[in-house]
């Protein structure tokens, strides 16, 4: 039986398509239609990069690629014995480069895909949030008034500038992650230190 | 209140039928016999207690409380060991160390059903209280590898580790609680990089902190213990630890049990109770562990009979859930009922316990 890898669908996925050829591990080629593909040994499922955690705190995929700020909201029990290096980006929270500084005692609007780690950032500054959870395009939140501020990654931050938004403060750092089901690391030890091993001698 | 129907069930409820239900009774049976086997006495303690009997921050925000007539704050069991620690320290006050009690049954906790955990769990486990520690630990991996054997599952392996390493090696830096936590948890999760970033925000010294930034790469066969012997040599606690666990590896491998052992210094779990060696049991086909266990020298001091103690747990759900993966443990079929019918009522009924009497299964039919 051989192992199973859950990949990122999204902007990981060239990132662990080169480092894998770069280990000479095989890769999946991906047409954007099948999802479970078998390559010399490896069976690859592309699932969505929320969902990558699940997969393989469930067991069904022994290892996977997820980046360090999906792992955070996800809290999954996994082993994140490899960082990847690829993936750079930060957590963040962002305002209106125009909006007055809110009161230290009211209670913060904060639009997010991360609501779980939106929600324990604020909690743990003694701040009272209102967690307001979108799938996508959040930096639109606080020009149209559903939310005071976002939490949310930015590489370059460029889309945060044309959506007139400024960095508040850094929430986390986020790289790619080799990610590893418990049960597998120890039930299949040999197979995924072997994995490990490939992945770690082609990091730069 | 929530509006539902009479049939709707609430979350995290179970209800097993027939062959789901005769399957879990078998594995149970097959268990306990293996407790048995190794001399364990069966305890069956109350559903209910004192909440504080069942203390400890992880547990008391799962526990379910409830406020009895003369005003006392009352708790289901969230688990089997405080219970079993009070009832050694009170009622077995008088028995000699050590105990070796087993139990079987229901906890119930608030717990999102999720990975084959329900509100309900179905726990079977054992604590031996007092007596050697060394002959303890070993005994009791042996009895869990046994256990897993003779439930009928394959292919699975207790890794092993000991919270005595991490908590020894930071013995002697001052680092305030939130940052061993934070540590802790990047440990646990092998992130090489945030242990790292962890040590320094908590200012860790350089030696500590290699050593400490080793462990996540810890994990194997017992050649890792050899090398952790040699990196952590400097502090005393950390080699004591290693040397606990090498005398226990080395014993389980001289009893076969080598193939059985995964080593895993990162393994840090619940530093708040356990005390030595830590266990969890995996298996191929189930994602998460069937069971676990360790050593909890200071719980029973609370209770007022300081005992060292050592104990494992099985999740019978979760057992349940690897046999059905594998494919294996299915319950022998039930043996086929004859048909009593023909007769009246009269006659029908004293045939049954005639044929009852003689060691069949009947089923009595309606009508003629």
């Amino acid at each position: 039986m051989s192992l199973t890898i859950a990949l990122p669908k999204g902007k990981l996925l060239a990132g662990a398509q080169a480092l894998f050829r770069k280990a000479e591990l095989p890769f999946p080629e991906t047409d954007g239609r099948r999802l479970v593909v078998s390559v010399d040994g490896l069976r690859f499922l592309l699932v969505k990069d929320m969902d990558v955690p699940t997969y393989v705190e469930y067991g069904v995929a022994d290892c996977g690629v997820a980046g360090r700020d999906v792992l955070l909201e996800a809290g999954s029990d996994v082993y994140e014995p490899l960082d990847l290096g690829f993936g750079r980006c930060r957590l963040v929270v962002a305002r209106a480069r125009e909006a007055a500084a809110p009161a230290a005692t009211s209670t913060v609007r904060v639009a997010t895909k991360y609501p779980r780690v939106t929600a324990a950032h604020f909690r743990q500054r003694g701040v009272s949030a209102e967690v307001v959870r979108l799938s996508g395009s959040v930096e639109l939140a606080p020009g149209l008034g559903l939310a005071d501020c976002i939490v949310d990654v930015v590489e370059t931050g460029r889309t945060l500038q044309e959506n007139g938004l400024e960095v508040v403060e850094e929430v986390a750092a986020s790289t790619a992650r080799l990610v590893v089901n418990p049960a597998s690391f120890h039930a299949r030890r040999d197979e995924v230190a072997a994995l490990i091993a490939r992945l770690r001698a082609a990091l730069p | 209140m929530a509006a539902h129907t009479l049939i709707e069930v609430p979350s995290g409820v179970q209800c097993f039928v027939g062959e789901e239900a005769r399957r879990r009774r078998e594995i149970e049976s097959r268990v306990l016999g293996v407790f048995e086997g190794w001399a364990y006495e069966e305890i069956i303690p109350p559903l209910f207690d004192y909440a504080d009997v069942f203390s400890g921050p992880a547990l008391t925000a799962k526990t379910y409380s409830f406020v009895s007539r003369d005003g006392s704050l009352l708790a289901l069991r969230p688990d089997f060991t405080s219970l079993i620690a009070k009832i050694a320290a009170g009622r077995l006050a008088d028995r000699p160390a050590p105990l070796r009690l087993y139990y079987s049954g229901e906890v119930l906790r608030y717990e999102p059903p999720k990975a084959g955990r329900q509100g309900e769990l179905y726990q079977m486990g054992l604590e031996r209280l007092g007596g050697d520690r060394l002959r303890g630990d070993a005994e009791v991996l042996a009895i869990a590898a046994e256990s897993l054997e003779a439930a009928g599952a394959g292919d699975f392996v207790l890794a092993v580790g000991h919270v005595g390493v991490f908590a020894g090696l930071l013995r002697d830096c001052e680092v305030e609680p939130t940052s061993v936590e934070s540590l802790r948890e990047r440990v646990e999760a092998k992130d090489e990089g945030g242990v790292r970033e962890a040590l320094e925000r908590a200012r860790v010294p350089p030696p500590v902190a290699d050593a400490v930034r080793r462990l996540s790469r810890l994990s194997g066969g017992r050649e890792v213990l050899e090398e952790a012997s040699r990196a952590f040599a400097f502090s005393e606690p950390a080699r004591t630890a290693v040397a606990e666990l090498q005398a226990v590896a080395a014993a389980l491998a001289a009893a076969g049990l080598e193939p059985r052992v995964s080593i895993d210094l990162g393994e840090v779990r619940g530093l708040d109770y356990y005390t030595g060696l830590v266990f969890r049991a995996f298996a191929r086909g189930l994602g998460f562990e069937v069971g676990g266990g360790g050593r909890y020298d200071a719980l029973l001091s609370r209770f007022g009979r300081p005992l060292p103690a050592v104990g494992f747990m099985l999740g019978l759900d979760r057992l349940a859930l690897l046999l059905e993966k594998q494919g294996r443990g299915a319950a022998r079929p039930a043996a086929a009922a004859e048909t009593v019918a023909g007769g009246d009522l009269a006659d029908d009924l004293r045939r049954a316990r005639e044929r009852r009497s003689a060691g069949a299964r009947i089923r009595l039919a309606d009508g003629r």
